[in-house]
């Protein structure tokens, strides 16, 4: 889902709800009208939100896994590679101590896991992003407390100023609000 | 907690080594150390020119209670690193003690003396010549009336002839001998039965069975060495049964020789004198006293008479120092009846030269005293302090015009003289002296003087106006001696370092006097048992750091001397280990720590020499108590009549061995016949793949038999592996270096007590815990099956020490070795890393000495003979007890040794495979249980 | 559980009550105080490394054969401890215990000290500091590796993972926080660090969606992970041959104590935070009486892993596995067997009453007791083995010097200034996480009423 560049007309339109629930209404119906370019902001996760607007992503843990495998090769494969580079007798043990190399190998399948997990979903999430339209509205902080916040997009097809408008009011949300682009200084 | 806080600015008694190493003298000793004397004669060959890294050694002798000890001196470009025995030698064959291994540092101590002093205040050699030649020509006038020449004992005939042509100048001068801790009853008994002054030899290689009356003959001392050898050659034979080495011995406190008897009586000072009589009087020899004997003391006799008269002619009775000239003389006539002239007891004229009666210190101290002495000349002694305090000395010295003192350290005397001089090390000098068997040393310098120093010889010749060098002393000596051949004789001998054959004849005497009666006075209160200290013998070896930090052989106390107690008696006066004690003795004490020895004699109290000096020096300063303050007469170590008392206070007793007792364990295994079979726990199973060794494959292989504890392996460790010296600070913490420690163990109680000692050095185990503990690759193992420490990978997790079942790895807790001073970076083995702060090290099984012998084997094409590579602890050991070779030949003498059936592993539980293993120690007949 | 639900309804409220402590802190000076506190023990701990480094290790008590002393013993308590706060979070996570949420942020903050402290430990411990990091394995020219076989290089392995996931689950946990700490700050420093820590969280749904699937994840691997690494942590002790430690109970045994020890440190911090700040809201009576709930149950494993080592030993009757024994209840050391025993099951007990479980004080004395216990039980295992071991002549005791202690000292003066700042600086409840159990549990309400 590509958010709309500078030069697109609108960035997009904001409508405010005080209750999820409402939220979660707001969210069917916009979908229902054939809105694609919707995004929904809450101060918490709400379950299903994000599948009502169409997300289908699994790759957050497709890449930890990737991640893990990779992890597994590289701890298994550092211990048997250093220790045929350089061989050397220690205290009579095998050369390939298969049972003493499991434990650095689980912990690097571990840590690389962990890392490709909040690596990607930072990544696919495109934080981190410290500046965005949202922010130049006074009203979207309470997105992070008890605010609940729809927006349409500038570059969504059914995407029209006025009747955008219209239908966000038709949702009962506090109010609703235009999102410019923010003007890229000189 | 105050102790911490202090700790790091003291971290060790080495700081003040340090401290001592004047810069000063440092430039001279840069200067100067690094020049061969080129008139000496290496060893092997004799190349045009030296050849830096490749050592080159030396034929030469160090001498130790007027006796001469052989030694090769191992020197990289002109400075001696090492000193070894000379296998050669008829007496010694290679055996070495911890005196001579210590040596070397002798030579390089910094705290020795190294500038004239008048009055304490350094001056010249110019000033102090100029005030010689004034008194000489003064003496010269009255015949040398007043003129008196101290030594300790002497055997060099070079000093002997030169004492004797100043006598013949000065016939009113006169010599007199002090020799501490020297066989004056011994020699006194010989006058008393063969009216002639005889010098008896112990021939322990012939003697099946050895009745020993408080005789430490295995105990430190000039003879240790030989007898050592001597002993062990028939131990041997035993384990071959060739024969019995059956050891008796009635003693006070536990010695060496007391660990390796077959039967110890555990006897009171007083009560020898009546086992001796009974003795006699059982093999039908001397009047027939009858005293009261103890069941145990019966039933020692009995045996040991029976074993005796099992074996006439190969038995052997002996008397320790402290016994009367009575006793001594009561041994002669048993071993005369025994027929044992000749066969376990030989007697030659002595070797050491007395000036005959009225000699003594004492006479000189009264003449002193009197003002009978206006030049007092003292080489090489130090009566202020190793004189009985009683006598006098110093208070004496007062009204001599003149005292001169010289020696290698301005000690108590020299702070008492007008004049101290410095003396030569025999490391750098020229001189002579003949070897316990009498046979003549040359003694050749490995080191030109670095410190502004003057030879004995050359120093005795200004008096009588030469100014001739040692050198020339001791060549115009022998060539009188030798005659037209000279040249040639005098460069063999130089290249074999002794004169072969030139031991003086044996002789077998008559007894001339039969009526001999021991005189036994019943002991009131304690006894007080006085010994020379294993480590620095009467105080002469305060200042070397090497001794003072080896573990006496059985307290294993270090930087410093205990009193001996008896566990009973220390419960009866609830005394613990290291509580301070006053010993009284009419009038005279001593205040010292507390130390609880097993098979100690309830009512005696043992001391040993050395300590408590006021002036030795910053190295034992402040250690220890001063023994001679008890003393009365400087022969007799024997004072009945003492009270004990503790102080309250409490000492730390530096000891490297807490716990001695085995505690059920069987870590020292001993089987009841040569050909019996040790037990042994089963062998393990293991999950690591059986691994082939390629020849050749490193083992050791050690003798519970035959050690007996003398602790040259350990000094020789040392000097070999440059391992740092930490003082008694940081071993009561735990952290001494010594990469071969001697463990003493006992087990049971009083007359059953067996004591063992087992020298540990690292195991080198196949299947090595620390290596697998090592996590940076430090600890690994060689493909010649060594367990290598690589000290530059090292970085002191410390968990290799903790994984040893063995507890054999010593750690680097501070800077050890980056502040030595430049005389002991001198004396460096230079084939050995020096380690530093933070590292692991240990045992390596002298690895520098593998590849040396490697690379020879390379160079000459052939591969390495069995023999070509001996550990420095087995070429120091007296008794062979210590054996190194290459385990995957059957045919070498460690596979051979390994195959006894007295061959076990220690820990065989921690299922390590060590590559050192033990026999186990034999001890015939039924085991107390 | 509904008693789980914080009193102050609405979410705005909630926000308010967790954020603005980190905007403007309540009770400064009584954080100025303790901060004062921490810094001295800090002080210590510079002054401590400073004389280590140096003049060596030597400064310390340690010898042959204690070659590992408080340093190393520390570093296991330290580690156990570290252990609970990951464990709470992820494991209720996956659990679903809406609960936790009063309690994970600030136990991951407590883990992520501890670790930290535990990992300085056996860098400082060593001979050569400043080469700790040939442990790693990177190309060098000396051309040798680390050796994998060693319990050492697994540690190595396994708090350096453990450290870098709970610092990357902790900061994930917190972002949403730091953005609703960003949106409500007023001062421009404010505004800069939260703003800069937030990563422009917006809340997005895709973002939430996303942030899910990968915080689940990762608690769902955080959670044998934690069961790794002290389990290795026991491996430095049970791969060696040393009688007192070859023993096969010790990776559980490890494992029980340190969460034991860490359930106790976190109800300590709760307790303690609840009353300073006023959240007894958020950090409710049923808090308590859960964290005490799951202490009364790690201990009795922990007790039971005492009582199967000592069942272990007399059953195999091997001799010197029982000298160890024997010298643990009797010898030099018994104290610090018996402390551990003491301090670690007596006053356990009292936790089977609902009353005391929910009474703070009581539990905060229980559990300090605990932690003291269970740092007498490291020194118990790591010094009575050592300082006899297989051979009589090697025996000999271990006494810790001053500056072990300072270094002690210093250690918790660490942790402290850390948490403190952590306190004074961070949401230290997860507030979003709170509203979230709200908004469900209405939504549960709902269809109760409805159905």
């Amino acid at each position: 889902m590509a958010e709309p560049g500078p030069g697109e007309g609108l960035f997009g339109m904001l409508a405010e709800f005080d209750q999820p629930d409402r939220l979660l209404d707001a969210v069917d119906r916009a979908h229902g009208a054939g809105f694609r370019q919707i995004e929904a902001y809450s101060p918490f996760p709400i379950d299903g939100l994000a599948e009502r607007l169409g997300f289908k992503d699994r790759r957050v843990p497709l890449f930890t896994l990737a991640g893990g495998i990779l992890g597994a090769a590289v701890g298994y494969g550092m211990q048997v590679y250093t220790n045929y580079a350089f061989p050397i007798d220690i205290g009579n043990r095998p050369l390939v101590a298969n049972p003493a190399f499991m434990l650095i190998t689980f912990e690097l399948t571990v840590l690389f896991a962990v890392l490709f997990a909040i690596g990607s979903m930072l990544a696919l999430n495109h934080l981190p992003r410290l500046h965005h339209p949202l922010f130049d509205l006074d009203d979207f902080h309470l997105a992070s407390s008890n605010k609940f916040f729809l927006l349409v997009f500038g570059n969504d097809p059914l995407f029209d100023e006025g009747q955008t408008r219209s239908f966000l009011e038709s949702l009962a949300p506090v109010r609703v609000s235009t999102v410019e682009h923010t003007e890229i200084p000189e | 907690m105050d102790r911490d806080l202090r700790a790091p600015p003291n971290v060790d008694r080495r700081s003040l080594l340090r401290a001592m190493a004047a810069s000063l003298a440092l430039a001279s000793a840069a200067g100067k150390q690094a020049r061969a004397d080129e008139r000496a004669l290496p060893y092997v060959n004799a190349p045009e020119f030296v050849v830096p890294g490749k050592p080159k050694w030396y034929a030469t002798a160090v001498g130790f209670a007027g006796y001469a000890h052989p030694v090769l001196g191992k020197t990289y470009v002109g400075r001696p690193v090492k000193l070894e025995g000379n296998a050669d030698h008829p007496a010694t064959g290679g055996a070495t003690d911890v005196f001579m291994q210590a040596a070397l540092l002798g030579l390089y101590d910094p705290a020795r003396s190294q500038a004239p002093r008048l009055l304490g205040r350094t001056a010249t050699w110019a000033a102090f010549d100029a005030a010689v030649t004034k008194r000489r020509l003064m003496l010269d006038e009255r015949q040398g009336d007043g003129f008196r020449l101290l030594t300790g004992a002497v055997t060099s005939p070079t000093l002997l002839r030169q004492i004797s042509d100043l006598l013949r100048r000065w016939p009113k001068a006169r010599w007199h001998v002090h020799e501490t801790l020297g066989d004056t009853h011994r020699m006194q008994a010989a006058q008393q039965v063969f009216g002639r002054p005889l010098e008896p030899h112990l021939h322990l290689d012939k003697a099946n069975v050895v009745v020993s009356l408080d005789d430490d003959f295995l105990g430190p001392g000039p003879h240790q060495a030989v007898q050592g050898r001597r002993w062990s050659q028939r131990r041997l034979a035993r384990q071959q049964e060739q024969g019995d080495s059956n050891l008796f011995i009635a003693e006070p406190s536990l010695t060496a020789t007391g660990s390796m008897a077959d039967h110890r009586l555990t006897a009171a000072p007083v009560r020898i004198g009546l086992l001796a009589a009974a003795i006699a009087r059982a093999l039908g020899v001397g009047p027939s006293n009858n005293d009261a004997l103890s069941a145990s003391e019966t039933a020692w006799i009995g045996r040991a008479v029976e074993a005796i008269n099992a074996n006439r002619g190969s038995a052997l009775v002996t008397a320790g120092r402290s016994q009367s000239a009575e006793i001594h003389a009561v041994t002669f006539l048993i071993n005369e009846r025994l027929s044992a002239f000749g066969n376990t007891l030989g007697f030659t004229d002595p070797v050491v030269s007395a000036p005959g009666s009225g000699s003594s210190v004492g006479d000189l101290i009264e003449d002193m005293t009197a003002g009978h002495v206006s030049t007092l000349v003292m080489l090489a002694v130090n009566p202020a302090y190793a004189t009985p305090t009683k006598l006098g000395f110093r208070q004496a010295l007062e009204k001599v015009e003149f005292a001169l003192h010289a020696g290698l350290h301005a000690d108590e005397t020299a702070g008492l003289c007008h004049w101290h001089v410095p003396l030569q090390h025999d490391l750098e000098s020229w001189t002579d002296g003949r070897s316990v068997d009498g046979t003549v040393c040359l003694t050749q310098p490995l080191i030109r003087p670095f410190y502004n120093v003057r030879s004995l010889h050359a120093l005795l010749d200004s008096w009588s106006a030469g100014t001739r060098s040692d050198h020339d002393l001791v060549r115009a000596s022998w060539r009188d001696a030798w005659g037209k051949d000279f040249e040639d004789k005098w460069r063999d001998t130089l290249v074999r370092g002794f004169v072969t054959d030139s031991a003086p004849a044996a002789v077998t005497p008559s007894v001339a006097n039969h009526d001999i009666s021991i005189k036994v006075s019943a002991a009131t209160g304690l006894t007080v048992d006085i010994r020379p200290d294993p480590s620095i013998w009467d105080g002469r070896f305060a200042n070397n750091a090497w001794l003072q930090e080896t573990p006496k052989p059985i307290s294993k106390a270090t930087w410093g001397n205990v009193l001996l107690i008896s566990p009973r008696l220390a419960a009866r006066r609830k005394i613990s280990p290291g509580d301070e004690l006053r010993l009284e003795v009419n009038g005279r004490r001593i205040v010292g720590a507390a130390w609880i020895a097993p098979g100690q004699d309830d009512e005696t109290v043992t001391l040993t020499l050395g300590y408590g000096a006021d002036r030795a020096g910053p190295l034992p300063h402040g250690l220890g108590y001063n023994a001679f303050a008890l003393c009365s007469d400087p022969d007799s170590w024997t004072i009945t009549g003492a009270t004990l008392a503790p102080t309250g206070n409490h000492d730390v007793v530096a000891s490297t061995q807490l716990n001695q007792e085995m505690d059920g364990f069987d870590f020292v295994r001993s089987v009841d016949a040569p050909d019996a079979a040790v037990k042994k726990h089963p062998e393990t199973a293991s999950f690591y793949p059986e691994r082939h060794w390629d020849s050749p494959s490193w083992g050791m292989s050690i003798d519970l038999d035959l050690c007996t504890g003398c602790n040259a392996c350990v000094v020789a460790c040392m000097a070999e592996n440059n391992v740092p010296v930490v003082g008694k600070e940081l071993i009561e913490q735990g952290r001494e270096m010594h990469w071969l420690r001697i463990d003493h163990y006992f087990e049971g109680e009083a007359d059953e007590l067996e004591s063992s000692f087992q020298p540990v050095p690292c195991m080198h185990c196949e299947q090595a815990p620390c290596e697998m503990g090592c996590p940076v690759n430090a600890a690994v193992h060689s493909h010649d099956g060594l367990n290598l420490q690589v000290y530059n990978r090292c970085v002191g997790t410390r968990t290799c020490a903790s994984y040893c079942p063995y507890k054999v790895r010593r750690f680097n807790w501070f800077e050890y070795t980056g502040n030595d001073p430049e005389q002991l970076r001198a004396m460096r083995n230079p084939d050995v890393t020096v380690r530093s702060r933070g590292v692991m090290e240990k045992c390596t099984y002298c690895v520098q000495r593998i590849s040396a012998a490697r690379i020879a084997s390379q160079i000459a094409g052939r591969p390495i003979r069995d023999g070509d590579v001996v550990t420095a602890c087995q070429q120091a050991c007296p008794t062979q007890a210590i054996v190194f070779g290459d385990v995957t030949d059957p045919k070498s003498a460690v596979s051979r040794r390994k195959a006894s059936r007295r061959d076990y592993n220690l820990l065989e539980e921690a299922n390590t495979r060590p590559r050192t293993t033990y026999l186990a120690r034999i001890r015939p007949g039924e085991r107390p249980s | 559980m509904t008693d789980v639900a914080p009193t102050p309804h609405g979410y705005a409220a909630v926000t308010d009550q967790i954020v603005d402590i980190a905007i403007d802190y309540p009770d400064r000076r009584a954080w100025w105080i303790c901060f004062g506190v921490a810094l001295l023990l800090l002080l210590s701990f510079f002054v401590s490394v400073t004389v280590l480094f140096s003049y060596g290790v030597g400064v310390w008590g340690n010898n042959i054969p204690v070659a590992w002393g408080l340093a190393i013993s520390n570093y296991i308590w330290f580690l156990g401890i570290g252990h609970a706060g990951t464990l709470i979070s992820a494991m209720l996570l996956l659990l679903e215990q809406h609960w936790r949420n009063s309690l994970n942020r600030f136990a991951e903050a407590m883990t992520l000290f501890a670790v930290i402290c535990a990992g300085l430990y056996p860098i400082v411990h060593l001979g050569r500091p400043w080469l700790f990091y040939w442990i790693a394995p990177y190309p060098n020219t000396m051309t040798v590796w680390p050796q994998f076989r060693s319990p050492l290089t697994w540690d190595f392995f396994a708090v350096l993972t453990y450290l870098t996931v709970s610092i990357l689950f902790w900061y994930i946990g917190i972002v949403p926080d730091v953005a609703s700490a960003r949106d409500r700050a007023k001062k421009r420093r404010a505004q800069v660090f939260f703003g800069l820590a937030a990563l422009g969280w917006r809340g997005a749904a895709h973002h939430w969606a996303r942030w899910r699937q990968a915080y689940r994840v990762t608690a769902a691997i955080a959670v044998p992970l934690v069961v790794s690494v002290h389990s290795e942590v026991s491996l430095l002790f049970a791969a060696g041959p040393i009688p007192g430690w070859t023993s096969t109970v010790f990776p559980p045994y490890f494992v029980l104590g340190a969460a034991f020890s860490g359930f106790a440190v976190v109800s300590m911090i709760a307790i303690v935070l609840r009353h300073a700040l006023g959240l007894q809201n958020l950090v409710t009576p049923r808090h308590l009486d859960l964290l005490a709930k799951l202490l009364l149950a790690t201990g009795l494993m922990t007790a039971y892993g005492y009582w199967s080592e000592v069942f272990d030993t007399l059953y195999a009757g091997e001799h010197q596995e029982m000298g160890t024994l024997l010298d643990r209840l009797g010898g030099v050391y018994a104290w610090s067997y018996w402390g551990a025993v003491v301090a670690n099951f007596i006053p356990l007990q009292l936790l089977w009453f609902r009353r005391v479980r929910t009474q703070p004080l009581l539990l905060f004395l229980i559990s300090l007791s605990v932690t003291i216990g269970m740092w007498f039980e490291r020194y118990m295992l790591l010094v009575t083995t050592l300082y006899r071991d297989y051979l009589v002549s090697s025996w000999r005791e271990y006494h810790p010097s001053f500056w072990d202690w300072s270094l002690f000292a210093g250690m918790l003066g660490v942790f402290l200034t850390l948490f403190l700042l952590f306190v004074r600086f961070l949401p230290i409840i997860s507030s979003f996480e709170v509203k979230e159990a709200l908004f469900e549990e209405k939504g549960n309400k709902k269809e109760q009423a409805h159905g």
